[in-house]
Formats: C-alpha cells, sequence, structure tokens
C-alpha cells in the first residue's frame, strides 16, 4: 500500500482546510400564501419615460422601470423601398437585445426571441397609428433592450416606449397605446411580474389598450386559467394602463414645453 | 394577409356577414366548420403522427387547408443547456413553399417563425408537461419533438395547426424503458446485474449512512420488450385545440376560408384545454390584425366561444378514439383473418 503512515484512529483529514462556501441564502423566495415582496399585488414598478434622446431619429424614447431600460427610435414616415404599391403605410417592428442584457449573454445576431417580442409590439401598436394616411410609406421603430427583467415586462415596455416615441415623431395616431403585465401567481393576481416572479405564476397575459378610447389592441396569454382570472387580469391591467397613460402624456407634455 | 382582394370583394363579403340573415360564399352558417378529415398513423417513422384536412373539395379530392404532423422523440442527456429534468417539448412548423406561393422566402421564414412561436409557446408549457418523459433521473430524458407541416392554407391555419398537434400528441407512443445499474456482488456472490425496480429505490445495496448525498445510481437503461411501440404518452386528455374568431365589428364567426380572412379586421385565437367534463381553462391568448376591440366584447367572445371549442374537443375525441380502434383492433382482427 502506498499510504505507509496512515492513521486510522485519526480524522484524516485535508492537510489545508477552507470554509465553505454557500450558495447565497436568498430571503425572498416566495412559498404560496406569503404575500408579494417589495410591493403590492396590483402595484407596477416606478416609471422613468423621457422622450427625444436620440437627435437623428425623428422621433425616440427611453423607458426605465427598475431594472428593465429600453431605447426605442422611430424613423420615418419614408418612401417604401419595394416597388409594390400599398394604399396603406408600412410599421416595421425591430427589437434587439444588446448581448449584455440577460443574465446569460446573448449572441448579437438575430436570435429566435426578438421576433417574437417585435410581433407582439407591432400588434400593439398597429391599431393605433392610422396608416391609411400614408401610403406608400413605411415607419421603422427600432427597439434596444438594454437591460431586461422579464420578457412581460420587455414587452410591455417596449410598446409604451414606441407609443411614446411615434408622438414624438409626430406620426398621426388614434391615441397612445400603454401596456402592462399580470402573473397569476397562486390565486393572486401581480401586475408587471418580474422576471422571478413570471416563473414562479402558473399563467401571465400582457394587455395592451387605448385608454383614451377605452379599447384593447393587443392580448397575449400563455399558460393555463380559467376565463373568469383572465377576465379579471384584463380588468386589472386596464385599470393600471389608465395610469401610465398619465405618465406617458404627462412625459410626452414636459417634452414638447419650449424651453 | 395572404390573398390578395379589391375593395368591392371585401365590400361584398362584409356586408353579407353583417346583414340580418348572415350569408357566406359557401353557404355555411357562421359559426358552422368545413369538414374536417383526419387520419392518425400517416408516418411510419415518426412516433406519432396525424394529418388534418378543413374543407377538402370532396369530387375533386384536394384543396382545403391541409396540416402533417409528426412527433418524434430523442435521448438526450441533462445538463445545462442540453436536457432537461423531466424531459422537453420543441415545436417547429414548418410551411411549404407551395402552400404560399406569393411569398418570398424570407416572408415565408417570418411566417413560419410566428407560426412556431404560438405552438411552442402553447404547447411546451410546464403546465401542460407530461410526466412520462423523463428516463433515468437527473441523466437522461426524452426530447419530444412536434413538427408540423403546413401543405396548404385555405384559411383558419391556426385550429389546423393546433388540431394537428394534438391529433399527433395523442397518437405518440413513448418506448418503455427500464433503468439498469450495477451492482458490486455481495459476499454470498449474489446476482451482479441488477434491474432496479421502476422507481429508483434501490438504495440500501453497502451504502454508507454517512452518505448524505442522495445520488441517483442507475447509470443506465433499456428497451424492455413491448407488443406495441410503447405506452401512449401520459396525459393525453389535456392537449388543447384552438378556436380562431374572426370578429368583424359585432359579428364573428369561425373557420374563415383565405377570402374571408382577407376581409375582416381582426381575429381572436383563444386555446382551450378540457381537463374534465365540466371545467375548462385557457391555455394561450392572441390578438391578431389591426382592428380593436372593448373588453366587454372580449369578455363576451370569451364565454360564448367556449361551447365552441368544447364541441370541436368532443367530436376530435371521439374520432381520435375511432382512430386508435381502427389501427389497433380492427387491423388485428384482419391480420387475424389473412393467416
Amino acid at each position: 500500500m502506498a499510504q505507509t503512515n496512515f492513521d486510522r484512529r485519526r480524522i484524516n483529514g485535508p492537510e489545508d482546510s477552507f470554509t465553505p462556501i454557500f450558495i447565497e441564502e436568498e430571503d425572498s423566495v416566495w412559498t404560496p400564501g406569503k404575500p408579494r415582496s417589495g410591493r403590492g399585488a396590483g402595484d407596477i414598478r416606478p416609471i422613468f419615460l423621457k422622450p427625444g434622446l436620440i437627435n437623428q431619429a425623428n422621433g425616440s424614447a427611453y423607458i426605465e422601470t427598475e431594472k428593465t431600460k429600453i431605447a426605442c427610435a422611430v424613423y420615418g414616415p419614408r418612401q417604401s423601398r419595394n416597388t409594390t404599391y400599398s394604399d396603406k403605410g408600412r410599421l416595421n417592428v425591430e427589437v434587439k437585445f444588446a448581448p449584455f442584457s440577460c443574465k446569460k449573454r446573448r449572441a448579437p445576431m438575430r436570435d429566435a426571441e426578438d421576433r417574437s417580442i417585435a410581433v407582439q409590439i407591432h400588434q400593439a401598436l398597429l391599431p393605433s397609428v392610422r396608416l391609411e394616411l400614408l401610403p406608400k410609406s413605411t415607419i421603422d421603430i427600432f427597439i434596444t433592450i438594454i437591460e431586461s427583467d422579464g420578457l412581460e415586462g420587455c414587452i410591455a415596455s417596449g410598446a409604451v416606449a414606441a407609443s411614446a416615441a411615434l408622438a414624438d415623431a409626430g406620426i398621426e395616431m388614434l391615441g397612445l397605446v400603454v401596456a402592462c403585465s399580470a402573473s397569476l401567481v397562486g390565486p393572486e393576481i401581480w401586475l408587471d411580474p418580474t422576471e422571478e416572479e413570471s416563473s414562479i405564476s402558473s399563467a401571465s397575459l400582457i394587455y395592451a389598450g387605448m385608454p383614451a378610447l377605452d379599447s384593447v389592441t393587443s392580448v397575449w396569454q400563455t399558460g393555463s386559467t380559467s376565463v373568469q382570472d383572465s377576465i379579471k387580469c384584463m380588468k386589472a391591467c386596464q385599470e393600471r394602463c389608465r395610469d401610465v397613460h398619465t405618465v406617458v402624456a404627462q412625459a410626452l407634455l414636459e417634452n414638447a414645453k419650449p424651453t | 394577409m395572404m390573398a390578395s382582394i379589391s375593395k368591392s370583394e371585401k365590400a361584398y363579403i362584409q356586408a353579407s356577414l353583417l346583414s340580418s340573415n348572415p350569408l357566406r360564399a359557401d353557404g355555411r352558417g357562421l359559426h358552422d366548420y368545413r369538414t374536417v378529415s383526419l387520419e392518425t398513423g400517416v408516418a411510419p417513422l415518426a412516433n406519432g403522427s396525424a394529418r388534418v384536412n378543413f374543407g377538402k373539395a370532396v369530387d375533386e379530392g384536394g384543396g382545403g387547408t391541409e396540416v402533417l404532423a409528426a412527433t418524434k422523440l430523442e435521448i438526450e442527456d441533462v445538463k445545462p443547456g442540453e436536457g432537461e429534468e423531466g424531459g422537453r417539448i420543441v415545436c417547429t412548423v414548418t410551411c411549404s413553399p407551395a402552400a404560399y406561393p406569393q411569398l418570398s422566402s424570407n416572408a415565408l421564414d417570418e411566417l413560419q417563425y410566428d407560426y412556431t412561436t404560438i405552438l411552442h409557446q402553447t404547447l411546451s408549457h410546464p403546465s401542460l408537461h407530461p410526466t412520462d418523459l423523463g428516463i433515468i433521473p437527473y441523466k437522461k430524458s426524452w426530447l419530444l419533438n412536434v413538427d408540423l407541416v403546413v401543405l396548404s392554407d385555405a384559411g383558419n391555419i391556426y385550429d389546423a395547426l393546433f388540431m394537428s398537434a394534438r391529433a399527433a400528441l395523442w397518437d405518440t407512443k413513448v418506448p418503455v424503458t427500464r433503468a439498469v445499474q450495477y451492482v458490486p456482488p455481495q459476499s454470498d456472490g449474489a446476482r451482479g446485474k441488477t434491474d432496479t425496480e421502476d422507481t429508483m429505490e434501490v438504495e440500501g445495496v453497502g451504502s454508507s449512512s454517512l452518505d448524505t448525498r442522495h445520488m441517483p445510481t442507475a447509470s443506465d437503461f433499456e428497451l424492455s420488450d413491448y407488443w406495441d411501440e410503447g405506452a401512449p404518452l401520459s396525459g393525453r386528455e389535456k392537449w388543447p385545440v384552438c378556436v380562431t374568431l374572426n370578429i368583424h365589428s359585432t359579428a364573428y364567426f369561425l373557420d374563415a376560408t383565405l377570402l374571408e380572412e382577407a376581409s375582416i379586421p381582426l381575429k381572436l385565437l383563444v386555446v382551450y384545454t378540457f381537463t374534465s367534463p365540466t371545467s375548462s381553462s385557457i391555455q394561450a391568448l392572441r390578438l391578431v390584425g389591426p382592428g380593436e376591440l372593448q373588453l366587454p366584447q372580449i369578455e363576451k367572445l370569451l364565454q360564448e366561444s367556449e361551447p365552441f371549442a368544447r364541441q370541436l374537443h368532443t367530436a376530435l375525441n371521439t374520432k381520435l378514439k375511432d382512430e386508435d380502434i381502427r389501427r389497433n383492433q380492427k387491423a388485428r382482427d384482419r391480420f387475424a383473418l389473412r393467416s
């Protein structure tokens, strides 16, 4: 045997020792029945919205809701590049995640999730923009997600920023589009969920609408809910959207004031 | 979206939909579906497959919306960036260029990507996850690929996609596996290789009480001999059905043709799952199109769409059970007759 001076009567530990490193105990681990940590179930994160930060764009907006940070630029209306005639304008939405926007690095190529977010923001905005006034033209909306905290928040905030940027660009709209997300956690409805919160939820819903006209432009839901719960979520979102609408209107007003 | 349509044609379709006695070009009522034909087991190399056709012309043997769906199971290692504990589901939709000859290849890519997104988001949601996609805990699991091919589109593609996916998943058979582990020979020289029971509870043999880690000991698995290709995928009652409500101001109708789709501003996709005869839940909800709605309208539509989805679900279940009998019992009887 190789171990000649091996003493079985002692505890044979390694020569030097280290204190074990524990995975940091997160005291915010949510268990069913506990109330939402940090804010009330119906509260949304505070919104900072600033239109007109990108000078070269026709219109732009920057939105920040705690850990979600999104910049949006609107170019156009300009002549459509493709030659086919259309009597309505085209709304083109492109979403890009910055490579450092998520916990895991996102390769700076067009990846799959970008398009599904762009499609949803497009759907939210489409009914509000008066495209029939802009034949043969295109409006380009470029959205850059600088930091993301949950897909739902990105889509909702992205839609709000894009609508504010469209207003900043002076494009005719029927109303401002605002969006709000909700998650069903246990029996409760938590508005504007973070990434963690939506991961424990049984279903999530994103609602977009024009509070000025009391209309719904987009509803997106995944997960399992009853019809009643789904409607309750939508009602809660609609309620909160009115508050968001005043925030957006205020921000646009302040920006438009001559200094 | 697909078919180009003149303004007068559009006005004609819209006016007839809104008239006090609503009319549709093919004489259907507002809430009638076209003839649906369905066949399972169409792809012999897949673990489950189905073909769905909406509105096939009886005399011509063609036409209609046709979707082919097939599921394939693959074995994956459970590790970061690959397999997940308990298996995973990946849905993909491919659109045949023959179904959309007017689209450029770029536009086709985007279209099939959009279809993929809604199917994948809905079917791979944890609330629908089947329980039997694991093989060895923390080591190996099944990857369930659900692949759909749109062969032709004559309207109402979403309902056809969800219906074919449901039929293919219903038809899916998971090979029966048995975990195998090596147990060192004991002093009495007992058997060396032991099959674990169905659950992995063979812990006892010589394990020290100081070993607090609960490591699964099974290292490999074998396919047990089974009379069929495997056991049906669990929870197959749960797979959802989709109902697309085509909304034109106050009226709505089901199962739109391409021309009807092009003349309405808004579609509401509602995906239902029926776990028991009385209860239902919504698995997905999408609003598609440039139109807008009021919240009370949505509420009404959701409540009214539930019976339609239930009818669809019941009819589909009946047909799928018929198919099971046709492919197993009747096939066996015919085989017995021949020999």
